[in-house]
């Protein structure tokens, strides 16, 4: 009788084996629905954001899918930002089976110049966001020779940024129309707030840009181009670039003490947010910044950790530079694009027009990417309602809505990554002074160019 | 008497054709048992390994299918400055801290070595940093090596030293990634003390009968018994060193910064595959490492016979 229950209640190796066999494979089936796709039933993966951010798509997605009739929709958040979602999301077209739908943080044009994602031309003419409903500017991010592999849905738009509470201590006018419209004028009202102890930079005005991501709207700035879209060529060692280096470089000089070491090292002064090297805190919301070039991402964060020692910024057009004509923008954009392979091409097509149109009223009203197809009438983030009132709000979404309007191409290239290496190179040696401005940018042009080439080839 | 009859008959001598068909059994028994393993090495190793061959030479821009091109990857080496940037950074890199981590661990297991209440303890001090994930212990040293704020240069200007900016300064980023690959010795330790706790006793005393010194008994009886797990740990090191990659990719981005200083071989593997999608030159470049990997390893393994002292081999 005791042998009986004993056999009865061990687990033997065998049913051991069979068990874990069982389990294993109920475990590989479950989560591959998510990562499968079916006829009829929406598949969307997000590269990366934040809680909110999954429950706002999550919620868009469905909603389209219930109502256009499709079955149970399903997003994938945070499968890896960077280098990780791009293999991923490689590694499924390949094995044919793809998502319906991705959002994409970098730009489409490398991967879909390879067929990688399909050109949506067709399914866009004729439709509710056909190619006028686009500023020209932004969706030449997403295209390459005539064809269009992306939408930039919404984007981070880029402007100054400053902190009204300094300009108005030194007794400066903090209106948006007063505020500088040349880099000579930036720079002359940088010296204001510059301050130095010693080796420590205790405020600054402005600082030379050096943020390897936007030097194509510094350049736009300067009348030139890091790219030519039109002729498959880059330009990085124009003669506007070079003039726009050697006048940040002079101006390193002359009111940073020529060192950029020395600036990184009294404080974050080159965008909003802790440096991840050196743990050192955003110079501007510690009121020691006066002004700086940043994505419009930073209204969602700017009173979070750390908390700004200030209330009052505001945003202001780019100026121009000595050999600029006009003021323009540049963008960070969020793309969308429906990989080849996908199973339900025309509904992935028809829930990015609801998104372009529609759901980004919400998306930008809960988080503040700006909705850029020249149709939507985008609504106020509420946090920022919130925060600094209806008419500050209003102002603010209206204003970057003419900044999205005037965006210059950039991330355009099919060798996107490779001319950006090379442009964070060249701004490397010019502001350590390992080469001067005209050199590093021929050495960059060079290689890009050679790269462009080699791809090219077929 | 069932059990003895089984003894008799497990006693007795089986035919030929009977031990045969019993070799041929444990045999089969014995590929079937490796089967799992031998399965992963040829999907996971040596059909990765010859398709990397095949692939560095085509042109590969990781979707669509390859086109041959010859030997047009390797060609491209040849005008790339960021090849032999890092080829350069690489070659150093393992150059210093191989030897320097070998003789480290030697010295910390020597020490290790000593019995003491505590000696346990110290080995798990001692082990932990190898746990920490490469990626995280590249954060800690980040924020430990921060001109100003950072601990390691706070310590150094008390001490009236003026210490670099070891991240940005190109004279001393490598030199940080070497020391951040350093830090966890507990393997190379745990394989020297193996190896020291070998030592038979009896040789040991000989040795501190016949000279005082410790430097000889170090020099004459310790380091020849344990010239196994040096060319171990050699080897392991000289492999690891090509290798480095979190470390580098960390601290120096896709670039190098400072100025290519930590520009590493394997980033720009990483990045010509994954991030420029040049997947054959990528794999052009990993075949290259291979070789050179393995040319060091075999020169090791050739010069290992005049100077590697294996128990119970005469010479």
């Amino acid at each position: 009788m005791a042998l009986k229950t004993k056999t009865t209640s061990a687990i033997s190796r065998r049913g051991f084996l069979r068990g874990s066999a069982a389990a294993t494979g109920a475990l590989m089936v479950l989560p591959r629905g998510a990562f499968a796709q079916t006829e009829g039933q929406l598949l969307l993966w997000l590269p990366g954001g934040s809680d909110l951010f999954c429950q706002i798509h999550t919620g868009l997605l469905e909603g389209f899918s219930a109502g256009a009739g499709l079955g149970p929709a399903t997003t994938v958040c945070g499968l890896g930002q960077d280098t990780e979602f791009t293999l991923a999301l490689i590694g499924s077209i390949t094995a044919g089976n793809p998502p319906d739908i991705s959002m994409l943080w970098d730009s489409p044009v490398a991967l879909g110049s390879q067929g990688a994602f399909m050109a949506l031309d067709e399914m866009m003419a004729g439709s509710k966001i056909s190619i006028d409903t686009w500023p020209a500017g932004l969706l030449s991010s997403c295209q390459f020779k005539g064809q269009t592999f992306g939408l930039p849905v919404t984007a981070g738009v880029y402007s100054m940024w400053y902190n009204e509470e300094m300009f108005e201590a030194k007794g400066i006018s903090p209106a948006r129309a007063d505020f500088p419209k040349t880099w000579a004028d930036m720079r002359a009202l940088s010296k204001e707030f510059t301050v130095w102890e010693g080796d420590k930079l205790v405020t600054a005005g402005f600082m030379p840009p050096r943020v390897p991501e936007t030097m194509a709207i510094w350049s736009a700035l300067n009348g030139g181009m890091l790219y030519d879209e039109a002729n498959l060529r880059y330009t990085i060692d124009s003669e506007q670039n070079i003039e726009m280096m050697n006048f940040f470089l002079d101006w390193l000089n002359e009111e940073y003490k020529g060192d950029v070491n020395l600036v990184d090292r009294s404080g974050n002064f080159l965008d909003g947010y802790p440096n991840s090297t050196t743990g050192l805190g955003p110079a501007f919301r510690e009121g020691r910044l006066a002004g700086m070039q940043s994505g419009s991402w930073l209204m969602g964060d700017i009173y979070g950790d750390p908390v700004p020692t200030f209330e009052r910024w505001n945003l202001a057009a780019h100026p121009t530079g000595p050999s600029g004509t006009a003021s323009v923008s540049g963008t960070w954009p969020n793309w969308f694009v429906i990989p080849a392979g996908s199973k339900n091409p025309q509904a992935a097509f028809d829930y990015l027009t609801y998104l372009s149109t529609e759901g980004v009223v919400e998306w930008y009203q809960q988080i503040p990417d700006v909705p850029t197809n020249s149709q939507v009438q985008a609504k106020s983030p509420q946090s920022l309602v919130d925060r600094r009132g209806a008419a500050f709000a209003d102002d603010v979404t209206a204003f970057l809505a003419e900044q999205a309007a005037v965006v210059t191409p950039m991330w355009n290239s099919p060798v996107q990554s490779f001319g950006a290496d090379q442009v964070a190179r060249a701004l490397e040696k010019i502001y350590t002074k390992a080469a001067t401005p005209a050199e590093s940018l021929a050495e960059a042009q060079v290689a890009s160019q050679a790269e462009l080439e080699r791809v090219l080839a077929g | 008497m069932a059990a003895g009859t089984q003894i008799a008959v497990s006693g007795a001598s089986p035919s030929p054709r009977r031990r045969r068909r019993a070799g041929r059994g444990e045999a089969r028994a014995g590929v079937l048992f490796a089967l799992p393993w031998m399965i992963g090495l040829a999907t996971f190793t040596i059909i990765p390994l010859i398709l990397t061959f095949y692939i560095a030479q085509t042109k590969f821009q990781i979707v669509g299918p390859p086109k041959y091109i010859g030997l047009e990857n390797y060609e491209a080496m040849w005008t790339d400055a960021a090849f032999w940037r890092s080829a350069q950074n690489t070659l150093f890199f393992a150059a210093v801290s191989v030897p320097l981590k070998l003789a480290l661990a030697l010295g910390l297991a020597l020490l290790l070595n000593r019995a003491t209440a505590l000696s346990g303890l110290y080995r798990t001090v001692f082990y932990l940093p190898f746990l920490m994930p490469a990626v995280a212990g590249s954060v800690v040293f980040m924020l430990l090596l921060t001109p100003g704020a950072g601990p390691v240069n706070i310590i150094l200007e008390a001490f009236g030293f003026n210490p670099p900016d070891w991240l940005r300064d190109p004279d001393s980023a490598l030199w940080a990634i070497i020391m951040l690959s350093i830090w966890p010795l507990g393997v190379e330790t745990l394989v020297f003390l193996g190896g020291l706790q070998n030592i038979p006793r009896d040789v040991s005393e000989a040795a501190e009968l016949d000279s005082p010194e410790p430097w000889h008994k170090l020099w004459w009886i310790t380091l020849p018994l344990i010239t196994p797990m040096i060319l171990f740990n050699l080897v392991i090191g000289i492999i690891y060193s090509f290798q480095i990659f979190a470390q580098a990719i960390v601290i120096g981005g896709t670039t190098g910064t400072p100025a290519e200083a930590t520009l590493m071989y394997m980033v720009v593997i990483y990045r010509a595959a994954f991030r420029y999608f040049n997947v054959g030159y990528a794999a052009a470049l990993a075949t290259v490492l291979f070789f050179v990997v393995l040319l060091l390893a075999l020169l090791i393994f050739r010069t290992a016979r005049s100077w590697v002292y294996y128990e119970g081999e005469s010479r």
